[in-house]
């Protein structure tokens, strides 16, 4: 603790007046009236819909609606708007269809739904306030750290929409708050307190990610600073056997690994009781899923397949019918291959008698009953109703790829190659005896031979196949794409309508599924979904453009009153983040180099706080920025509303390094495991000059800030000049800059 | 005090010399001093002066005459697999269908792209020519017979170049303070290793990578020693430079040698942190060090990856297929590729061909057929070749057309203009109705409408924005000027840009590109350029321009993002692509060429494959826990055997990540030989890992179990080779090598 550099450690020992109780209260509540002023201004405006209120307003809707919708985002923030649309009256039968929709035309409660964000957003700021205060910086620094939010453009533009951003922003801040709040009883351990603000940062934890999935670079974040702390509790000379050391370790695994589970795994366990009803996102669920909404239509028309049925065979991914003609493969192709000259199977999108197979038994039957019902694994045929032939594949190359088989047909009366047309029908996750069921009964054809699977892409076949799609056995039969499942059936044996059938049987009740096999379905295709979101899209960025806020986002414009919402940062705010985080990384840098050598530029106690409260936040803004240069999905700027949090905060304890080598100290609060009450306090000797300074700094803050704000609140309109000089960077792309040539 | 009690006896007494004989020599109750230690008085007076001179060999390789001996012989050896049966297949296997190609391509001088650099191309050409092949041969399918091609030759190369990895090792080992047994040992396991054999004997790249990634090492430890014995001689020079070539060198044959550098390059940072917090390296010396690794690291293999690509340029100075990457500027340079100067002065009434700037579509084209839907104007697409449908008049739009024929009316930003389709008498169009692929809300179809005698209306109209002109011509900025103004053109009533982008039209639009007029366009792909130009009015000896050649660097800079690009688009699946998680466990090969009933398969020999991956868990493991250790206060890290084992293990390991991990970021299509480079480094680190296991063993056990080790992986080699030699196998055989299923070579 003492400090051994080069030079001294100077620090007052009284606290200056500004760091009272009553001074920081004072700052804190005038900072939280502010942010609640600006965030709430003309919320009202504009009365259409925005940006992504398309999607997010929907899924309130959805909510109240108790219909079933999918979507990439966890449902925590989601269920969050819907609680707020359910409260202020909202009855769901806004469709919020596109961009400019009238809110008000339509009875919208809109007013109500944005001001559960405006109020989380507007809470951040006390938040990141108090993030400051107790990692030991003064007063000014705090409100400095504070104002750069309070003040910015982005956040505020982002909060006043019905949009996720300001859940997760804000569950993200309180992760931090609670984690720093946790660390710094770490003398008291196993206290009450020590539990709560650990199991709090576990909660806030799952919220964060409850509200998107980049709420993991919260918990990796949070977690590194754990693997750090528990390395260090590991450290022999801390003294603590290793039993100790587990037992720290499990209680970090209890508070923030299986509590977080717990609650996030209960967002989506209201998320499935409320969205009991089928509606827009069944498609993306398995049949198994499907049938446990309420009016599903594979509900209420899957039937058991019996043989002798014909069918029409759908493929999952293209949607195309499986499809033969009496049209024959060219015997060579244009590249020089050979083809077995039989007729061509292909597959075909529309409605035709071609496209009617029948399902042929290859063992005795009974007469009747439930013993003609087609099962999992059993063996079958595929007679082509209108050439009477069978389905048949063999070791010859399809015509578009030489590595996969080629499948074709052969008459019904010739036995010589009976065994090529043999296939084996597996369900997909199908058990042994389960019935083979129209629309919900997913399955794999593939050849009992040979292995390969029957597939289709969408690749179309030269003009002597019509340009239809090939189909062609793929040697890898577990490959996902090769996946069919019978749309209807047609007929039964004796050529009657099958309806009668089938509305013998016992009317469908809704089937029940493990709430764990739910939840595991929707987070592989959430995660799949979210990998798969890779169109481009005019407003996407590249991360590397962020920090510098190179580009926007254009929200919403209105060509009447010339005004317009364009997401962009408060560039003062943006540009002093990323000046300090290069200060920080400098300085580090050469204190690095300068220690090799032996020379301590920065007293050990100085070091100490900017490695272990500016290194957290460090770390937090390189995990919640770095990562996204590895995502190959759209990309957009408030992507980096958390980083650039995070980035705040480094910018005020940076600030706080320039203007002083001083600091608080010490902040944790001493426990029972360190007893150093002959340690002196130490107090951050700030000046006049420094208050000074940060009170400019949060001035410019608020000029910037008004300066952008008609492009925050989409009011007032600007005239072509007015947008062109709010245009510094000329790679914004604002509306309306340009004077109109009649 | 008192109860002191010495251990040993003292020493007798000089005074008292009862063996009065031996009093000159030293008492022999100690060990006689070797020559080389000094004691601590010697040691302080040489460190005042610098590190101790002392002879000491050249990069720390002493190999004594017997091991040369037994290193000759395993060459002797690998140089047979190697060799053995190099002319089958007489006919082209897997890659050589690319890389055969690029032999013709450089013999024809023919300009072609690539997303490899050119070094190991360059040799295989080289030894083509030298072998008299005339590039006639177009390796155009897998199975294709050879016919007038010294194949033979051009597989020699790689062969040679994995031949050459085996003394490498050996010598690799040495320099690494192994013992010879061990060395002997990872020089055997290179040499039967059945992948490393497949792939250098057919013409591929990874055969004369793996050769300098292994040169690289090998030349980096050689300067290791010598910087740890002393800095600055010649021999270290020598080493430092020969590193540096090499590493140009594996970086000029494929884009993952950078991960060599990479592995080099950290190493460097290690010596100099460590260098840095040498109190006695005053800070001059250490500046020295600095700048000698940042000229012969940094600099030198730059140079000798520029180097190569002047080579490249200089030899394909002809047009070929590789043209439509580059931009017109470089394919002006490409002989057949080039065009006439043309005037610089642009006017209403000039004849024009109107370039897209972005993509490589083409020109602004038109032709005499329809659209299928939407408006069914004629169409207007992009086209990349030279065309008489290309050339558009430019008209003033709301002017009368009968102004004095003699004056030029420059065109100049804000002004309207209309363009004149001269072979089918239509005008650019647009209006409020959907493109044909591009149907979204902010795309307008653009089409060419109008008939002989119409006025034409509003939607003709096309407003000249100009966004940038060229420096040296500040005209170019004022007024559009051919090839040196970059211009938008916008249409009035829709308020949208004339814009392109690279998605093609369906057969019935020729695949050509997609022109639309977009009101969200990004501006990259809203530019458009004048190519041609004439006017009437223009006096023949009025200025003319043409495009600028570019230098070196910039055609050397354009190169370098084309293939990055290329390569980043190769993410098509291939049949027998794998993803890096399988490599190390061998999951699966690659069929390179199958035919009657034969069958050349990439395949690893399971067991070196197998053991290296063991080692490298291994070696991860313990030294996890011996981290662990420490961290609860053991000081295994006091013991210089285990500082010893670790520092080369540890560099061994960092070879393999940094070999394989950064696969992981890759999205392209991989393969299973992308391994190759990280399997050699887990080969050497198994050779390590057997160093160190064996430490404490007679040296006679030790050379039995080594023998063991490679008498199993002989065996094993000799097992799978006939899917390394494409040579008969019967199918018993060949169904019970099969031991993974996953393994797919009976068919």
């Amino acid at each position: 603790m003492s400090a051994q550099g080069d030079r001294e450690f100077h620090g007052a020992t009284s606290p200056s007046p500004l760091e009272s109780d009553k001074i920081s209260a004072a700052v804190v509540c005038t900072l939280t009236a502010l942010a609640f002023a600006l965030r709430f201004y003309k919320i009202s405006h504009p009365d259409e819909v925005v940006f992504d209120e398309v999607h997010f307003g929907k899924f309130a809707g959805y909510y109240i609606l108790r219909e079933y919708y999918f979507d990439v985002h966890p449902p925590f923030a989601k269920l969050l708007l819907g609680l707020a649309a359910w409260f202020v009256g909202f009855d769901g039968k806004f469709d919020f269809e596109s961009i400019g929709d009238s809110y008000s035309k339509n009875h919208v409660p809109y007013v109500g739904i944005r001001a559960l964000p405006a109020v989380l957003g507007s809470l951040t700021v006390p938040i990141v306030y108090g993030i400051m205060k107790q990692s030991g910086f003064p007063t000014a620094i705090a409100a400095f750290s504070a104002a750069i939010i309070l003040f910015d453009n982005a956040h505020i533009a982002q909060t006043r929409l019905i949009l996720l951003d300001a859940a997760l922003v804000f569950f993200m801040a309180l992760s931090l708050y609670s984690y720093i709040r946790f660390r710094k009883v770490r003398y008291s351990e196993y206290t009450a307190q020590w539990w709560g603000w650990m199991i709090a940062t576990g909660v806030f934890l799952a919220c964060t990610l409850g509200c998107k999935m980049v709420g993991l670079l919260t918990f990796a974040a949070v977690g590194t600073a754990v693997l750090v702390d528990l390395w260090d509790l590991l450290d022999h000379r801390k003294g603590l056997s290793m039993d100790q050391v587990s037992k720290h370790f499990f209680a970090r695994a209890f508070g923030l690994i299986l509590v977080p589970a717990i609650v996030y795994l209960s967002f989506f366990w209201v998320h499935f009781k409320v969205l009991k009803f089928s509606g827009t996102g069944d498609s993306f669920m398995s049949p198994a899923f499907q049938e446990t909404l309420h009016g599903n239509e594979l509900l209420l028309n899957s039937h058991e397949i019996r043989y002798y049925d014909t069918l029409t065979l759908k493929h999952k991914e293209t949607k195309a019918f499986l499809h033969s003609h009496e049209e024959k493969y060219p015997l060579t192709y244009s590249d020089g291959r050979v083809s077995s000259q039989g007729q061509q199977v292909t597959a075909y999108p529309h409605n035709d008698t071609n496209n009617h197979w029948q399902v042929v038994p290859t063992i005795t039957l009974p007469p009747a009953g439930r013993g003609r019902i087609v099962r999992h694994m059993d063996v079958v045929q595929l007679l082509h109703v209108p050439t009477q032939t069978y389905l048949l594949t063999h070791d010859v190359a399809s015509p578009l790829m030489p590595t996969n088989q080629e499948f074709t047909t052969w008459p019904k009366g010739d036995e010589s190659r009976y065994n090529d047309t043999l296939f084996e029908l597996q369900l997909i996750n199908g058990d042994d005896g389960d019935p083979w069921k129209t629309k919900s009964g997913h399955f794999r054809l593939v050849h009992v031979p040979t292995k390969v699977a029957l597939w289709t892409y969408t690749s179309a076949l030269p003009a002597w196949a019509f340009k239809q799609q090939e189909v062609n056995g793929n040697k890898n039969a577990q490959d996902k794409t090769a996946t069919w499942f019978v749309e209807e059936i047609i007929s039964d044996e004796n050529g009657h309508d099958v309806h009668n059938r089938t509305s013998a049987a016992e009317p469908k009740t809704v089937k029940s599924m493990n709430f764990f096999r739910k939840f595991a379905e929707l987070q592989l295709s959430m995660l799949q979904h979210n990998a798969g979101l890779t169109a481009s899209h005019p407003y996407a960025s590249s991360p590397i453009n962020w920090p510098f806020l190179l580009s926007g986002i254009s929200f919403w414009t209105h060509n009447d009153t010339k005004g317009q919402i364009y997401l962009i940062g408060n560039i003062f705010g943006w540009w002093t983040c990323v000046l300090a985080l290069s200060v920080f990384v400098g300085i580090m840098g050469a204190d690095a180099l300068a220690r090799r050598r032996n020379i301590k530029p920065i007293p050990d106690l100085v070091r100490n706080r900017l490695l272990n409260s500016t290194g957290f936040f460090i770390g937090a803004w390189a995990w919640h920025f770095l990562p996204f240069f590895l995502m190959d999905r759209q990309l957009f700027l408030h992507h980096y509303l958390p980083a650039h949090l995070a980035s705040a905060l480094v910018a005020g304890s940076v600030l706080n390094f320039v203007l002083t080598e001083s600091i608080n100290y010490p902040i944790s609060v001493w426990g029972p495991n360190l007893h150093t009450g002959a340690s002196r306090r130490y107090y951050t000797d700030f000046g006049s000059k420094g208050v000074f300074t940060v009170g400019a700094g949060i001035l410019f803050l608020a000029l910037t800030f008004l300066f952008f704000a008609p492009l925050t609140y989409g009011t007032p309109g600007l005239d072509p000049e007015g947008v062109n000089r709010r245009r510094l960077l000329s790679t914004w792309t604002l509306h309306f800059a340009k004077v109109s040539n009649a | 005090m008192s109860d002191f009690r010495a251990r040993r006896p003292a020493s007798p007494p000089s005074s008292a010399q009862p063996y009065g004989k031996l009093s000159s020599a030293p008492s022999q109750r100690f060990p006689p001093r070797p020559k080389d230690r000094l004691d601590a008085d010697e040691r302080k007076a040489l460190a005042t002066s610098g590190y101790p001179r002392q002879h000491h060999p050249l990069g720390g390789f002493k190999l004594s005459s017997g091991e040369v001996k037994l290193l000759i012989l395993v060459v002797v050896l690998a140089a047979f697999v190697r060799l053995y049966k190099l002319s089958e297949p007489n006919s082209v296997v897997f890659d050589e269908v690319h890389f055969g190609k690029f032999a013709s391509k450089y013999i024809k001088t023919r300009y072609y792209v690539d997303v490899h650099p050119p070094l190991a191309k360059l040799l295989i050409t080289l030894v083509s020519v030298i072998s008299g092949y005339d590039g006639n041969f177009d390796f155009k399918d897998i199975g294709k017979i050879y016919a007038d091609v010294p194949y033979v030759m051009m597989r020699a190369l790689p062969a040679v170049m994995g031949l050459a990895v085996v003394p490498l090792t050996y010598l690799t080992l040495r320099g690494l303070d192994c013992r010879a047994t061990t060395a002997l040992l990872g020089s055997v396991l290179v040499a039967f290793e059945n992948s490393l054999i497949t792939q250098s004997r057919l013409i591929l790249l990874d055969s004369p990578l793996i050769f300098f990634t292994s040169l690289s090492t090998f030349c980096w430890v050689g300067f290791s020693n010598e910087d740890k014995a002393e800095p600055f001689t010649e021999q270290w020079w020598f080493w430092l430079t020969l590193t540096g070539l090499s590493l140009g060198a594996v970086v000029s044959c494929k884009w993952v040698g950078l991960f060599t550098i990479a592995l080099v390059g950290l190493c460097t940072i290690r010596q100099l942190w460590l260098l840095l917090g040498d109190m006695r390296v005053p800070p001059r010396l250490f500046v020295k060090h600095f700048c000698a690794r940042a000229l012969c690291l940094i600099v030198l293999p730059i140079t000798f990856y520029m180097a190569m690509f002047e080579i490249h340029f200089l030899i394909l100075q002809n047009s070929g297929e590789g043209d439509g990457f580059m931009s017109s500027e470089f394919q002006h340079t490409l002989q057949g590729r080039g065009m006439a100067d043309t005037f610089a002065d642009v006017a209403i009434g000039s004849e024009v061909t109107l370039r897209h700037v972005n993509t490589q579509g083409g020109y602004l084209h038109s032709h005499p057929h329809n659209y299928p839907g939407g408006s069914q104007q004629q169409q207007i697409t992009l086209y990349p070749h030279r065309d008489d449908n290309n050339n558009w008049i430019i008209r003033n739009a709301l002017e009368e057309k009968n102004t004095s024929s003699t004056d030029l009316v420059y065109l100049t930003p804000g002004m309207t203009v209309r363009f004149d389709h001269i072979s089918t008498n239509k005008r650019l169009h647009s209006h409020d109705v959907r493109p044909p692929i591009s149907e979204v809300d902010f795309q307008n179809e653009v089409s060419g409408y109008g008939f002989e005698g119409f006025e034409g209306d509003a939607n003709d109209n096309w407003i000249v924005e100009i966004e940038s002109g060229d420096r040296k011509d500040p005209e170019s900025k004022k007024r559009l000027r051919t090839l040196r103004t970059y211009f938008r053109l916008r249409h009035p009533l829709t308020g949208c840009y004339l814009f392109s982008h690279k998605v093609k039209l369906p057969e019935w639009g020729f695949e050509q590109q997609e022109v639309t007029c977009n009101k969200n366009a990004v501006k990259p792909n809203s530019l458009w350029v004048i190519e041609t130009n004439s006017h009437p009015n223009l006096p023949p000896d009025a200025e003319k321009v043409n495009y600028r050649i570019p230098g070196f660097l910039a055609k050397f800079l354009e190169l370098q993002r084309v293939m990055w690009d290329t390569n980043a688009g190769l993410t098509d699946r291939h049949v027998y692509d794998s993803r890096p998680l399988s490599w190390p466990f061998l999951k699966r090969g690659i069929n390179f060429w199958v035919k009657d009933h034969r069958q050349i398969y990439l395949l690893g020999n399971p067991f070196i494959w197998w053991s290296g991956t063991a080692a490298v868990l291994a070696y991860a493991a313990v030294r996890g826990f011996l981290v662990i250790r420490a961290q609860r206060g053991y000081k295994d890290f006091l013991n210089t055997g285990v500082v010893k084992a670790d520092q080369l293990c540890g560099f061994l390991f960092l070879g393999w990540a940094l070999h394989y991990l950064p696969f992981f970021l890759m999205e392209r299509q991989l393969f299973l030989h992308h391994y190759l480079p990280a399997l050699y480094f887990s080969i050497l680190l198994l050779a390590g890992v057997f160093e160190v296991v064996t430490g404490a063993l007679r040296p006679r056990v030790r050379l039995q179990i080594a023998g063991a080790i490679a008498v199993v992986a002989i065996l094993t080699f000799a097992y799978f080779s006939p899917l390394a030699y494409g040579s008969s196998w019967t199918r018993s055989k060949c169904m019970r090598a099969q031991w993974v299923k996953s393994w797919d070579f009976s068919w």
